[in-house]
């Protein structure tokens, strides 16, 4: 390598090396910081311990807990609260990384703004109602606590529900809930929702067996298997000679 | 049907060059496809070690190590460092935030460039075109005319030997800035 290139290659490297220093945030930093973090865009060391990575004592000198769903880090109350009930009161740990990044390079990788309820302090995260809204359909306004019977807490849907205690749904009534269940009323169904059942034929061909009583279709039938069927203690249901 | 520098040379060099392009893009979409980015994240570490010890061959040729098959050597330097430079460049996938370790990616790249350059054009493209003139001049052409018939292959060898050049000058810069990106990863990431 001649003399020449040697030193051009050394401006150079220096010139980046300057440039690394007085613009920390385009030369190593991974992408822009969120709009709230821009007054400290040059200064990486309000967040980042050198070495160890993002403390959340740093986090935590602005962004009080007690306050965190509530107030502003500048003591204005909070207007527009991202949800419905502040919960970082009740963290086991204050571990602000786990949750958060800021970068938006960063925010790829991680799990970001995703809540884990096993962050949760022990005995909060059972008291679903004190965060969660009941919803407003007539199953669920029936039932009040308890909700990790049917749904966990990872994600609501699918619950858990053994729908095959009072019916299986097999490939047969492979359905959407509305199909027998109208409007969200989860006490009641209908087997006349899609064409295959009709009152005339359910009526014929209960007719033709001898069985006057066949409103209720799930007090004998309990899945689409035409030889499985219960009847009210006894084999055929309820026979009009009974 | 007249051998072309360019033709037998140039063109399977391009499509050497065209398969880790095309192992980068692959490679992106397969981590995209099943939800494994974060793998590319750490991708950047077994790609810099491969890189390290591609180096072996560099200082084998330069006589600071005296064990070794020269011949081997280059083989393992050719390979760990394609390898290594397609984990670089499926670590940096298509995500531009930094300017320093693109920099530093765009040097590796002109880097893997002349070295592939190095490998397998110089060689035998100067001996191409030497025989040329040797065959031209047997037939009893002028120099001026064998100059004239050879002028675009030797234009393609004078390219060529420019960009030769600029291997081991454009590493050390590669290794800088590689060096940097490093320096700051540890520097402001918390490793624990």
């Amino acid at each position: 390598m001649s003399r020449t290139l040697k030193f051009i290659l050394t401006i150079n490297l220096v010139v980046l090396a300057v440039l690394s220093f007085v613009y920390p945030s385009l030369m190593v930093g991974p992408g822009k910081l969120i709009a709230g973090h821009q007054k400290i865009n040059a200064d990486c060391f309000a967040c980042h311990v050198a070495l160890s990575g993002v403390q959340s004592e740093k986090c935590i000198s602005c962004h009080k807990p007690a306050d965190i769903g509530r107030v502003t880090t500048t003591g204005a109350p909070v207007v527009k609260p991202l949800t419905s009930t502040p919960f970082h009161q009740e963290l086991t740990s204050q571990d602000c990384v786990a949750c958060h990044s800021d970068h938006a390079g960063v925010k790829r990788y991680q799990m970001q703004g995703r809540f884990n309820h096993d962050l949760l302090k022990k005995g909060i995260s059972e008291k679903c109602q004190s965060c969660h809204k009941s919803p407003t359909d007539t199953l669920h306004q029936q039932i009040s606590g308890n909700c990790g019977q049917c749904h966990t807490q990872s994600r609501w849907t699918p619950a858990t529900f053994d729908h095959d205690r009072h019916f299986v749904l097999d490939r047969d009534h492979n359905a959407r809930c509305v199909t027998c269940h109208v409007r969200n009323d989860y006490k009641q169904y209908t087997c006349y929702g899609c064409h295959e059942h009709t009152p005339a034929n359910v009526r014929r061909e209960h007719v033709e067996e001898g069985i006057r009583d066949f409103n209720n279709c799930v007090e004998c039938h309990r899945s689409a298997d035409e030889h499985d069927i219960r009847g009210r203690g006894t084999d055929r249901g309820k026979r009009e000679d009974d | 049907m007249k051998y072309s520098l360019w033709r037998e040379q140039v063109l399977p060099f391009t499509l050497m060059l065209g398969l880790l392009a095309a192992a980068t893009i692959a490679g992106d979409f397969v981590l995209h496809r099943f939800n494994l980015v974060w793998v590319g994240r750490y991708m950047g570490i077994p790609g810099t070690l491969l890189i390290i010890g591609s180096l072996y061959y560099s200082l084998r040729k330069r006589k600071y190590v005296t064990s070794g098959d020269p011949k081997a050597l280059l083989s393992l330097h050719e390979f760990s460092a394609w390898l290594g430079s397609l984990m670089v460049l499926i670590h940096a996938g298509i995500h531009f935030n930094a300017i320093l370790p693109w920099l530093a990616t765009v040097a590796m790249g002109v880097n893997v460039i002349s070295g592939m350059v190095g490998k397998m054009l110089l060689h035998r493209s100067r001996l191409h075109v030497q025989s040329e003139r040797e065959h031209f001049q047997l037939r009893g052409l002028s120099r001026p005319e064998v100059e004239q018939a050879v002028f675009w292959d030797a234009v393609a060898l004078k390219a060529m030997v420019q960009w030769r050049k600029v291997h081991i000058p454009i590493f050390v810069v590669f290794a800088v800035l590689a060096l940097g990106h490093i320096v700051s990863i540890f520097l402001f990431w918390g490793w624990v």
